[in-house]
């Protein structure tokens, strides 16, 4: 997969094979690792992190590391923020769009641009949040995967950005 | 610092058949009435319609046939967006040989903000690109034109009677060669029963289709009322599948209940309207007729004629406590104008709104031109205004900043107004200069204005 830099991490993260995660984008994992699927397309000033509780304090005693885990094929927009702790395949987070830490969101969901879900639920397979009341409905079929632009990307991106060489081997941690 | 430029802080009165507070740039002067006019004292007419995705132009007898809808655009039926068309290669089979397929574009209708398509509700994709996609027919609308034509018969009918009673009482006080000469007579003389006057016709009824009386059943009224499902109160509600008030309403011909029943309706077109002031019947406001125009033909905006007075600055406001607070002026027109302001009288019917006594500087104002090429004339040199310093603050090309002293009277919560008159001079270009002998400059008269102002300060300070 072709990860570029400017992002750091404290934990260890997982990015699989066919991800594209653009510059500036931050991946955080600091309260628990962060396992990311294939086919993902991770754009600017995107922010995914796996952050402690709003309540508890970090180092303090029993608190157990939460995995977050993104499935497949999912764009996360320019400048989304991301806490959700399981995202499924095939989701589209828009631009600017904030999904909080007790969502869990399943298979073709699309959150709107500028929408907040904030709520404690699991959002049902393809739907839609939009507007700026965040009114859902739901589609009939699950947005296609990104497999153009993806293929676009990797052949493009590497003519323009410098890139440092890494160490291969799966489940090490990637060094900055 | 930002809001107290916004435009409601500072209102002009109108004195039209309603008193009208609006800001400036709201409002309309009529050059030949020598007044303001606001959006409510002029007549409004409708100029051309186009539409506001395809920018198409569409003349008004076609626009109405359409029912004032664009025949390419769609508008997405769940958030009101406009709907793109979107393509796809879809394997089909090829016409000669069956066994084998090749990739064919299809095209859908999709949302981009809602991210509806025409697939949800069941609308196949069409192989054109435009011009494939049909609006479902509306299961009442034979009833309903069938009852349209008989009231326009009706009203047709009725019509003639009146009009033919007038006739007949015109025509016998006037001789028979007058009848001639304009064609009464012989058009008394051609009227057959039935058949329609070519004049009287406003209708758009054609000839001879009178001869044959069209009939409609009268309405039945219903006994029995389909009852409602046995789990109407039983079964849970699937929020997503139901539609909003307003969704269901934007088509008022199916008012579908079901989400999966929402089909596109072509895009409403919007139209462009000219202005004329009721008095002297000149129009005010006249746009280009090109939809991808913005400009106007005619222009006549209260902004390009009257000073406009805006707030700068203000201090704290406390309760009956004299502060300055500071206002600037600025003259729209390219002659030097005077202005002078003067406090509201104790017994103005138009000072209702003002919570606080002022005081206005009580010399005359002088505002210069305004000259586009000054910015870019270097050596030109600046006029000399002789500024008291305690009213005019600052003087920049044709604008003045200048003080007033402000009196709040009023202590509750409701924000500090401030009222007072404004008198300047309008030379009127629009009316012919009247020659004078000598042949000298005529110059054109100064007609002195009259306006009632009002200010928004803001709430007084805690």
């Amino acid at each position: 997969c072709l990860v570029f830099f400017q992002k750091r991490k404290t934990n260890s993260m997982l990015v699989c094979a066919r991800t594209v995660v653009h510059p500036k984008a931050r991946i955080i994992a600091e309260a628990g690792p962060i396992i990311i699927g294939e086919g993902n397309l991770i754009e600017e000033q995107a922010l995914i992190i796996n952050s402690y509780p709003e309540n508890i304090m970090p180092d303090s005693e029993g608190v157990e590391p939460k995995t977050m885990i993104i499935g497949t094929n999912n764009v996360f927009e320019v400048g989304c923020v991301s806490q959700a702790l399981k995202i499924g395949d095939n989701n589209v987070i828009e631009s600017k769009a904030d999904v909080g830490r007790n969502v869990i969101l399943t298979s073709g969901c699309i959150v709107g641009a500028c929408c907040q879900v904030n709520t404690c639920e699991v959002v049902p397979e393809n739907t839609v949040v939009y507007g700026s009341s965040c009114i859902r409905r739901v589609q009939s079929e699950k947005p296609q995967p990104q497999t153009l632009q993806l293929d676009f990307l990797m052949k493009i991106l590497p003519n323009y950005h410098h890139l440092k060489k890494t160490v291969k081997g799966s489940g090490t941690p990637l060094r900055n | 610092m930002a809001s107290l430029l916004h435009p409601d802080r500072v209102v002009y009165l109108v004195r039209g058949q309603k008193r009208i507070r609006a800001p400036l740039s709201q409002l309309y002067f009529c050059r030949y009435c020598s007044e303001l006019r606001s959006l409510e004292c002029v007549s409004h007419e409708v100029d051309s319609h186009y539409c506001p995705s395809c920018l198409e132009n569409m003349p008004s007898a076609e626009a109405k046939l359409k029912k004032n809808r664009c025949a390419n655009c769609f508008d997405c039926p769940c958030c009101m967006h406009t709907l793109s068309t979107r393509a796809t290669n879809i394997p089909a089979p090829l016409p000669d040989d069956p066994t084998k397929t090749t990739m064919k574009k299809a095209y859908y209708l999709a949302c981009g903000f809602c991210r509806w398509t025409s697939r949800d509700v069941g609308m196949a994709d069409k192989s054109v690109a435009s011009g494939g996609w049909q609006e479902p027919e509306n299961p009442h609308g034979q009833r309903i034109s069938k009852l349209i034509e008989y009231y326009q018969q009706l009203a047709h009918r009725e019509k003639q009677e009146r009009d033919r009673k007038k006739l007949a009482r015109r025509r016998q006080c006037m001789p028979l060669a007058f009848s001639e000469k304009y064609g009464l007579g012989t058009r008394l003389h051609r009227q057959r029963p039935g058949a329609p006057i070519a004049t009287l016709a406003g209708l758009s009824l054609k000839e001879g289709e009178d001869q044959k009386e069209i009939t409609i059943e009268p309405a039945q009224a219903l006994d029995e009322v389909e009852p409602l499902p046995d789990d109407c109160y039983t079964r849970p509600i699937s929020l997503p599948e139901v539609t909003t008030l307003r969704q269901r309403l934007l088509q008022p011909d199916f008012q579908p209940a079901g989400a999966s029943q929402l089909h596109p309706r072509h895009k409403h077109l919007l139209m462009k309207r000219s202005l004329r002031c009721r008095k002297c019947e000149h129009n005010l406001s006249k746009p280009e007729f090109n939809p991808t125009s913005i400009k106007f033909k005619i222009q006549l905006v209260a902004v390009s004629y009257i000073p406009e007075v805006r707030i700068m600055s203000i201090p704290n406001l406390r309760y009956m406590k004299e502060s300055q607070v500071l206002l600037t002026l600025t003259n729209p027109v390219e002659n030097i104008t005077h202005v002078t302001l003067a406090v509201c009288e104790e017994d103005d019917p138009d000072d209702i709104n003002s919570t606080s006594k002022v005081l206005v500087p009580s010399k005359e104002l002088v505002l210069a031109g305004k000259d586009a090429a000054a910015e870019y004339d270097e050596l030109a040199e600046p006029q000399d205004f002789q500024d008291d310093p305690d009213i005019v603050a600052f003087r920049k090309s044709n604008k003045i900043g200048f003080f007033i002293k402000v009196v709040p009277l009023k202590e509750e919560d409701t924000d500090v107004t401030v009222s007072f008159r404004m008198r300047h001079d309008f030379r009127n270009l629009a009316a012919p200069i009247r020659q004078s002998e000598e042949g000298g400059d005529a110059a054109h008269e100064a007609v002195w204005l009259t306006h009632h102002v009002e200010l928004r300060l803001g709430p007084l300070a805690p």
